[in-house]
């Protein structure tokens, strides 16, 4: 089988953590104290975020997405990142285009030509999850088990582009499909509230945030509101993820922008059409330099690039509060 | 005097689409085309059929009209019945309570393989790289009914795929079973913009059922780089209706981002 032989050249790397080193590391370097981890983007980012670090997110560019944090990676200048990368849509453009990212593990690619100009070029390495495949490796990493067992990928060419692997099923002794747990350096989280220790709150669906909190090494939370720690106490089937998962907290209002929070903002549909129509490397360029580069942070971006009256407009359009309580 | 209707192809492929889903059903709804269909249905036909989106939406009733980039967004999870997350939406599919499933498809093969992930040049230089699965291979391996919506563009139907992202039947008549995926399972229909393709019972090869009123048999294979089975008794698919034309145009996609495409005419 041909996806054997590439994996025997090592052609298919996949990123795994033994479950005790992953164990021993929220043992020794995970503070349990409700200590204040309010930071900025860019001090989270310059604390946490390493070159050649594993990167997941929760959720797309669309939707609840950290974009303010993916803008402070860009600004920062990390190189070599690997992406997880469920769903991904815009971001992986720009990680890609700004030279952040140089491996992504595919749920879902991209939006717009560019990502896929870039593969075909070889600018970066993608292998072939799928979005199951990703959302079961992250629950592998957050139950401490080496792999999971699926019924999914059998058969498909995603088996041999992945790390995926097919074994007999030690009790039918019919074929299944094992992936390998992920243990992430750094997720990324975006959520409605927090409070300053880490307490989240996500209003709506997701993919796998609670998951990916419990799954990797550093976790940052940006947040549209801090709440007071309270809040939590009084209402505890709220909590999405409890404060000793995540190390920074980060306050970031429309932190999801160009994308939609939930019942707070509408996507900002023309932006998006200005990033779909990314195409070039002059387009990428003058894209980044426009919205990520020349801004000092995410607030100046906001005043600067955003402005008052469109944020009013987009919250304006955020009809849907049914449900988003 | 029967009358001229006019449409695009994509509205011919959405109406068909929509008619397959069953009322009081459970159908998992894959990224563009399939969310509209399911609008569609949902409006007209099946007001109690149950969406399931990967992304943990259980049950919406999305909002009208149809807003693009809501994926996941608010207009796509409204008045569902649970919000989940990635993990427990594929639960429903794995455990079989999911009836349909309906996926997009850049190439499909005789089996109703789908490739929805490069086409030509190799996978590490692909000539045109797309999305990739998704969660797409997950809904064609556990979903009963696979129901497949395409463009009948004769090089999108391939003898053999340029990569197998989602499968059909594999390579034949055991082939899922063989591989680990549940048994019962498989593509059902393919709905294309000319016509619609079930798979025969014994060989589990693409079969042409029935064509759009106004198209030949042979206009429908026309292209075709595979040679499908042709049913016995070639049915004919009426064009799409007034009130299905109306529900699309004027509720669901007033901006014709979906709907848009090559202009058809069929009689009415």
């Amino acid at each position: 089988m041909s996806g054997e032989r590439i994996r025997t050249e090592g052609e298919v790397e996949y990123r795994f953590v033994h479950p005790d080193d992953f164990r021993e590391h929220v043992r020794d370097r995970k503070g349990r104290a409700p200590v204040r981890k309010l930071l900025s983007a860019a001090d989270a980012v310059s604390a946490f975020v390493k070159d050649g670090d594993y990167l997941v997110y929760d959720f797309s560019s669309l939707t609840r997405g950290p974009q303010a944090m993916v803008r402070e990676v860009i600004r920062q200048r990390r190189k070599d990142l690997w992406i997880g990368a469920e769903f991904t849509l815009h971001e992986s453009s720009l990680l890609v285009g700004a030279g952040c990212a140089s491996r992504i593990d595919v749920g879902f690619l991209g939006y717009g030509s560019y990502i896929g100009k870039a593969v075909s070029a070889g600018r970066v390495r993608v292998y072939e999850w799928t979005n199951g495949g990703l959302a079961l490796r992250i629950l592998a990493g957050a139950r401490g088990v080496p792999f999971l067992p699926c019924r999914d990928l059998l058969g498909s060419d995603n088996m041999k582009f992945s790390a995926a692997r097919t074994l007999p099923d030690p009790y039918t002794g019919d074929p299944v499909c094992v992936v390998p747990a992920l243990n992430p350096d750094v997720a990324f989280i975006h959520v409605h509230q927090a409070d300053e220790t880490g307490n989240a709150r996500i209003f709506g669906t997701s993919l796998f945030a609670f998951e990916a909190a419990l799954a990797s090494f550093r976790v940052v939370v940006s947040a549209e509101e801090i709440v007071d720690a309270d809040e939590f106490r009084k209402e505890p089937m709220r909590t999405t993820i409890p404060f000793f998962l995540v190390d920074a907290v980060v306050h970031a209002p429309f932190g999801a922008y160009p994308g939609a929070m939930p019942a707070r903002y509408e996507i900002d549909l023309e932006h998006v059409d200005r990033l779909n129509a990314i195409g070039t490397e002059e387009q990428m360029r003058g894209y980044l330099e426009e919205n990520v580069h020349s801004v000092a942070d995410h607030d100046e971006f906001l005043d600067r690039r955003v402005g008052a009256k469109r944020m009013r407009e987009l919250r304006r359009r955020a009809t849907i509060v049914e449900g988003y309580r | 005097m029967p009358e001229t209707v006019e449409f695009t192809d994509t509205e011919f492929m959405v109406a068909q689409a929509a008619r397959l889903i069953e009322d009081g059903k459970t159908v998992f709804v894959g990224w563009g085309i399939p969310q509209v269909a399911a609008m569609l249905a949902q409006k007209l036909y099946a007001p109690d059929v149950i969406q399931l989106y990967e992304f943990g939406a259980v049950g919406p009733q999305p909002v009208l009209p149809f807003v693009r980039g809501t994926m996941g967004g608010p207009q796509n999870t409204y008045r569902s019945l649970q919000w989940l997350d990635m993990n427990r939406a594929f639960a429903f599919s794995a455990a079989g309570y999911m009836d349909y499933g309906m996926l997009g498809a850049l190439q499909v093969d005789p089996y109703g393989n789908i490739n929805s992930t490069f086409l030509g040049g190799t996978y590490s230089r692909p000539e045109r790289r797309f999305a990739g699965s998704g969660g797409g291979n997950q809904v064609a391996s556990h979903c009963w009914r696979t129901i497949i919506v395409m463009k009948h563009e004769g090089r999108r139907f391939v003898p053999k795929l340029d990569f197998l992202t989602s499968p059909g039947y594999l390579d034949g008549p055991g082939a899922r079973e063989k591989a680990g995926l549940p048994r019962g399972t498989g593509p059902y229909r393919v709905v294309t913009s000319k016509a619609l393709f079930g798979f025969d019972p014994s060989s589990l090869r693409m079969t042409l059922l029935s064509v759009l009123r106004g198209v030949s048999v042979r206009e429908a294979l026309d292209g075709m780089a595979f040679r499908p089975q042709v049913a016995e008794e070639v049915g004919e698919i009426t064009p799409p209706s007034p009130d299905e034309l109306r529900v699309l145009r004027e509720e669901i996609d007033p901006g014709r981002i979906i709907l848009r495409g090559e202009r058809m005419t069929a009689t009415g």
